[in-house]
């Protein structure tokens, strides 16, 4: 149907005009002025940094209750060994990565040198056809046996780690691979959604929003036979949250 | 999906015969309804967060076409397509019109209600396109070829062993006994599916004007697959899932996900804006929104109706109501049961055909209570009923019979003053004597007898109360 006789309709039904003012509403978050978005966010990025061990201290407890296998790391060193431990005991035969800059500090290549597992990042270069690449990523992802990303932020209130969409963050290495390790550093920390998705507003007014966001807290899990919990249905079944700092 | 409303009375009493049904019914209200109980009683300011998801959800029904409009404007900004459905067919034909131009042979499917008012698998069956549910639940009862039993469990009236059995004969897979067997089988099936797709469709719980951005709520990961897989993307839901702000996310999520599940969030909430961009290293190359009317209008247009497009669609109502509890999800005969559905189908299906199910309510208020966004369900349940009965609103659904009017005619008579009190009551205790026995009435004749069947009640005393409270 034209979209215009659609909305005329849903219009007469409510008995507006045509042109009717919308009655402002202090319920949504509409409301709020591009500048108190601004300000609210700066408070956040404060927040965040003053109360790192605080916001680090409840997510950990709340991402072991959303189903993760939680590991607190003093250091990346430690992180790194931890990871090459996950490794070998899942016997994983090829591990792919992407782009977070927590990442890098785990010097992965090194860490994973002896484990028999193959490492590669799902990037897209700029060498050659990136549909071609596209298509030899997406079978490295079927085929791998554990995905490790960072994160952009991690949520206290629900255990959740926030994966956003940019350059070198592919959507499947946290979803195809049936092991899925997330790295988090102390300082990524948000006390809830409401600042999340804060912060998503800010982003968009600043015409960065991305093409999509994944909140991941815990297994791919179902409890649709028999109300009996199962993991691993279409994502991972094993998941690891290693915390940094 | 076409609906069987008008059979309500015949499918719930079958139900009620049937143990398997009942005794899946009783998990229903162990698991869902308690961890809901559990889950909003550790939520800080729960009533507060109930509060304002509904104050949202009012004020974005009352302005409709100014978001309805937003949501054109801001997804066409982020690089995909509206598609304004006023109808199941049309949305339909939207639907296999995109699937044709990219020549799609295979799509997978999130779970969306919208796509089982519209009957969409079997009309992509008949185009030539094989539809396949990936939400394990979804996935059985499309082997099975039945409907949601639930809409957030569809399968739970199925016991393991009738899984293993459905398996055997639709997949030739060997006899299992472990439902993580099962629910592995599907894996497998189901991830040679995600790969080779060239579509995938889903619903959306909500959608956010401001930013033109859809968001997803699933467990699984069937969603995300169906997101990130194929190079096609198209959700489906209805045009009241509109919310103004990315920012009131927070709040819908927290209310949807704790009510339905009782958990705090669910595994994977997912929000996808437009297809993917240039430097994104994978997703869909292409997205549509199709945003669904289909009787909706009826309920934006009646103002005493309104609220019941609040609903988010969290199935806390049906988990919290003794009737649902009792004659389960397939009774109510279309896509949306219990207390929400038996507003919502009837209006948007036919009022005549479903008249019955605005009665099948004891009004009791456990679903207006279970509500996270407070819709008083019974307050429309009773004003639908007034208008079946003699209401103005709807005269051309008007279904009460002359002797109904005629009974109540009389029993308004009979209790409007103590003379005429007197009169009626002496008469029914003349008329009782037959039937009654140790002041029990067991059996009454026809038509009085649909009380009896299942029930007896008191006999009026010998002795009317004013007379002994004056002796």
């Amino acid at each position: 149907m034209d979209s215009k006789e659609f909305i005329a309709n849903v219009r007469r039904s409510l008995g507006r005009e045509e042109g009717s003012q919308v009655t402002p509403s202090e319920a949504t978050h509409m409301s709020l002025s591009s500048q108190q978005v601004e300000s609210w966010a700066q408070a956040i990025t404060r927040g965040i940094e003053a109360h790192a061990d605080e916001y680090m201290g409840q997510l950990e407890k709340t991402a072991v209750e959303a189903g993760w296998r939680v590991a607190r790391c003093a250091t990346a060193a430690q992180a790194a060994s931890h990871i090459r431990n996950i490794v070998r005991d899942v016997e994983a035969t090829s591990v792919l990565h992407s782009a977070h800059p927590a990442l890098e500090a785990l010097h992965l290549g090194e860490t994973l040198i002896g484990t028999g597992a193959n490492l590669e990042a799902m990037v897209l270069n700029d060498t050659s056809d990136r549909e071609v690449q596209r298509d030899a990523l997406r079978q490295k992802a079927i085929n791998a046996d554990i995905g490790i990303t960072g994160v952009d932020y991690a949520i206290a209130e629900t255990g959740t780690a926030v994966l956003l969409a940019r350059k070198g963050v592919s959507r499947v290495v946290s979803l195809l691979p049936p092991v899925h390790i997330a790295v988090v550093e102390k300082g990524q920390v948000l006390p809830s959604l409401d600042e999340l998705f804060t912060l998503r507003r800010k982003e968009f007014l600043h015409n960065n929003l991305g093409s999509y966001m994944n909140l991941i807290s815990g297994p791919s899990r179902s409890a649709d036979i028999e109300y009996q919990l199962v993991t691993g249905v279409h994502g991972p079944g094993e998941v690891h949250m290693v915390l940094i700092g | 999906m076409q609906p069987r409303i008008k059979q309500f009375p015949q499918l719930a009493a079958a139900a009620l015969k049937d143990e398997q049904i009942q005794n899946n019914l009783l998990g229903l209200y162990n698991g869902f309804h308690q961890a809901r109980i559990a889950a909003s009683e550790a939520t800080p300011n729960w009533d507060e967060l109930s509060d304002r998801g509904r104050a949202i959800k009012a004020h974005t029904i009352d302005n409709l076409d100014y978001y309805l409009e937003m949501v054109e404007r801001t997804v066409t900004a982020a690089g995909g397509k509206v598609f304004f459905a006023k109808d199941s067919d049309e949305a339909t034909q939207y639907v296999i019109e995109v699937a044709k131009a990219r020549g799609v042979k295979l799509a997978i499917k999130g779970k969306s209600m919208v796509s089982e008012e519209m009957g969409l698998n079997h009309r992509l069956e008949e185009a030539g396109i094989e539809p396949v549910e990936t939400d394990l639940g979804e996935y059985i009862i499309q082997l099975a070829d039945e409907t949601p039993f639930h809409i957030i469990a569809p399968a739970i009236h199925k016991s393991k062993e009738q899984v293993s059995d459905l398996f055997q004969e639709k997949l030739g897979t060997p006899p299992m006994t472990e439902i993580s067997d099962l629910a592995a089988e599907a894996r497998r099936q189901l991830r040679k599916k995600f790969i080779e797709a060239d579509m995938g469709i889903t619903g959306a719980n909500f959608v956010v004007a401001e930013t033109g951005t859809v968001a997803l709520v699933t467990n699984e990961g069937n969603g995300r697959m169906s997101t990130s897989m194929p190079k096609l993307h198209i959700a489906i839901t209805g045009m009241e899932k509109v919310l103004p702000s990315i920012e009131d996310l927070g709040i819908m999520l927290r209310l949807l996900i704790r009510s339905a599940t009782g958990q705090r969030i669910s595994s994977y909430v997912t929000t996808v804006t437009g297809p993917r961009k240039s430097d994104d290293e994978d997703g869909p190359e292409e997205f549509h929104l199709v945003l669904v009317d289909n009787g909706r209008s009826k309920l934006l247009a009646d103002p005493a109706l309104r609220e019941s497009l609040y609903c988010i669609r969290c199935g806390a109502c049906l988990n919290a109501c003794p009737v649902y509890r009792k004659v389960g999800g397939h009774a109510y005969g279309w896509v949306y049961p219990g207390p929400i559905g038996a507003i919502v189908s009837p209006m948007l299906t036919g009022l005549s055909d479903g008249k019955d199910l605005p009665y099948a309510s004891s009004l009791c208020g456990a679903c207006k209570e279970a509500c996270p966004v407070k819709i008083n369900i019974p307050r429309m349940l009773l004003y639908m009923r007034h208008q079946l009965a003699e209401g103005d609103n709807y005269p051309e659904h008007k279904t009460a019979p002359l002797g109904e009017a005629i009974t109540f005619k009389l029993w308004r008579l009979s209790l409007s003053n103590s003379l005429s009190l007197k009169i009626f009551s002496g008469l029914a205790r003349l008329l009782q004597k037959p039937f009654a026995k140790d002041g029990r009435i067991n059996k009454l004749p026809p038509p009085l007898s649909a009380w009896t069947n299942l029930r007896t009640f008191p006999a009026l005393a010998s002795r009317p109360f004013r007379k002994r409270w004056k002796s």
